[in-house]
């Protein structure tokens, strides 16, 4: 199969990059090309110039900074995120849901910034990326921002990107002790589409007696990941038991009108909400009192 | 950096053999394998990124090759299911798909040997669990994978683990410990 005329280049270095995404109209970065690569063959939108940014040494840094926070550049694979050591260290979540996606080739290839930026509502790394309370490093040719990852997802294959910019890296904050995460996703199968997944973040507060604080993120019951705020509020102060949680969780899926498809039907989603989202609560419990 | 534009000439080495050809951007990495240097044991299945039929090894990374395009092999060095068998032997792992019946139709056959082999240079010694997930990205419609399985894990077993006859592990791949 050939792709449709398409230009081709390789940067050498991030500015370079910057500067052809600034000067083409139609331009794309090429990052590790599991989902463009499929999109220019079925040709459902049209690339002028692909920017390969896999081999940009300043994409591919991964490294635990002094305060315990991760430092993840946009080209970390999957399987180094899986394999990292500084990433199995204290966020070993992130690396179990990295190391789960698909199969071997795609996880040799598929970045944690493809995955972001392409807000694909199924895609794995977002609500995670949410729940850790994670920032986005965005560049331009002339500016530089960072933007809560909870506000980099605007909606349905939307980001806070505006074009000519690049996502450059992903913090990950520290998760102290006493803190821990945890994931959950609901599938027909082990290869299908998530029906509704949750991703959380847990603080016990000294002693483990109570919840200090807590982040709940649903995932496939709006087009972004969504904060379960009520949950979170149950959360806070409550004793960090099954009952507890399943009754601060119970409200997980109100608020949302999740689409209906082959998967599952919006009413089913809801439901199951509150069952994902209790399980990622007691998960990152379960991390927290490590 | 690289020239801008719809052709590019690249240097790459598949098979410990360097080559120095003028590829097309739009072309799949497959195609440059198959059309371009007539390595067709590579077979292309699906088209998608689904059945693994063309996966290879590309800097030490196991990918299926249609979803990578020509241009990036510049640089990269690949290694395809002919670099398994050395002077008309099977490699371990070939010999063992033969004797426990690995294939039928063996449409799937390269892409699953590329995929055990890279799994066994990663761990020589993998549980029947780490066999399938290893191989979860090759699709069969014959075997119902039991005896793939079984080959892998027999290989394993023989020491088939680590580089195949006579090609070196290559890229960063093959340094990692396994997990």
């Amino acid at each position: 199969m050939l792709l449709e005329q398409v230009e081709y280049v390789r940067p050498g270095t991030v500015g370079e990059a910057l500067e052809l995404l600034a000067a083409n109209e139609g331009a794309a970065p090429l990052a590790g090309g599991q989902s463009l690569v499929n999109v220019l063959k079925n040709r459902v939108a049209s690339v002028a110039l692909l920017v390969d940014i896999t081999r940009l040494d300043e994409l591919r840094r991964l490294r635990r900074a002094g305060d315990g926070s991760l430092e993840i550049g946009a080209c970390v694979t999957y399987d180094e995120l899986d394999r990292s050591e500084e990433v199995r260290e204290r966020h070993d979540v992130l690396a179990d849901v990295a190391g789960h996606i698909e199969d071997q080739q795609i996880r040799s290839r598929g970045t944690i910034g493809g995955n972001c930026c392409l807000s694909d509502p199924t895609n794995n790394l977002p609500p995670i990326i949410v729940a850790l309370g994670a920032t986005m490093h965005l560049r331009s040719r002339r500016a530089e921002r960072s933007v809560p990852a909870e506000e980099f997802f605007k909606g349905y294959f939307l980001t806070a990107l505006e074009p000519g910019e690049l996502l450059v890296s992903i913090t990950v904050p520290p998760l102290p002790k006493g803190s821990g995460a945890g994931y959950c996703s609901l599938a027909l199968a082990a290869d299908a589409k998530a029906i509704v997944r949750a991703a959380a973040r847990v603080t016990l507060a000294a002693g483990a007696a109570t919840v200090e604080d807590a982040r709940v993120v649903m995932a496939r019951l709006a087009h972004v990941p969504v904060r379960a705020a009520a949950a979170e509020d149950g959360l806070r102060g409550a004793t960090p038991d099954e009952g507890s949680v399943r009754r601060a969780t119970a409200s997980a899926g109100e608020g949302h009108e999740p689409i209906s498809d082959s998967h599952g039907s919006g009413a089913y989603r809801r439901e199951m909400a509150p069952v994902v989202a209790k399980r990622a609560v007691l998960q990152a419990i379960e991390g927290a009192r490590r | 950096m690289s020239e801008q534009g719809t052709s590019h000439y690249i240097e790459t080495v598949v098979n410990k053999t360097s080559y120095r050809r003028v590829v097309r951007s739009r072309q799949l990495l497959v195609h440059f394998l198959r059309d371009d240097l007539g390595l067709t044991g590579t077979h292309i299945g699906c088209d998608t990124g689904n059945c693994g039929a063309c996966t290879i090894i590309y800097g030490g990374r196991l990918v299926k090759s249609c979803m990578l395009l020509a241009p990036q092999a510049d640089g990269v060095e690949i290694e395809t299911v002919e670099c398994l068998a050395h002077d008309g032997t099977l490699s371990a792992l070939q010999q063992s798909f033969h004797e426990h019946h690995a294939l039928q139709c063996g449409y799937c056959t390269p892409g699953m040997l590329m995929s055990a082999t890279y799994l066994l240079r990663q761990d020589p010694s993998p549980s029947e669990e780490e066999i399938r997930r290893g191989i979860r990205g090759n699709v069969c419609r014959c075997t119902g994978y039991v005896n793939i399985v079984r080959a892998v894990a027999a290989a394993a077993a023989a020491g088939a683990g680590g580089s195949p006859a006579g090609v070196a592990a290559a890229g960063e791949g093959a340094k990692r410990s396994a997990r």
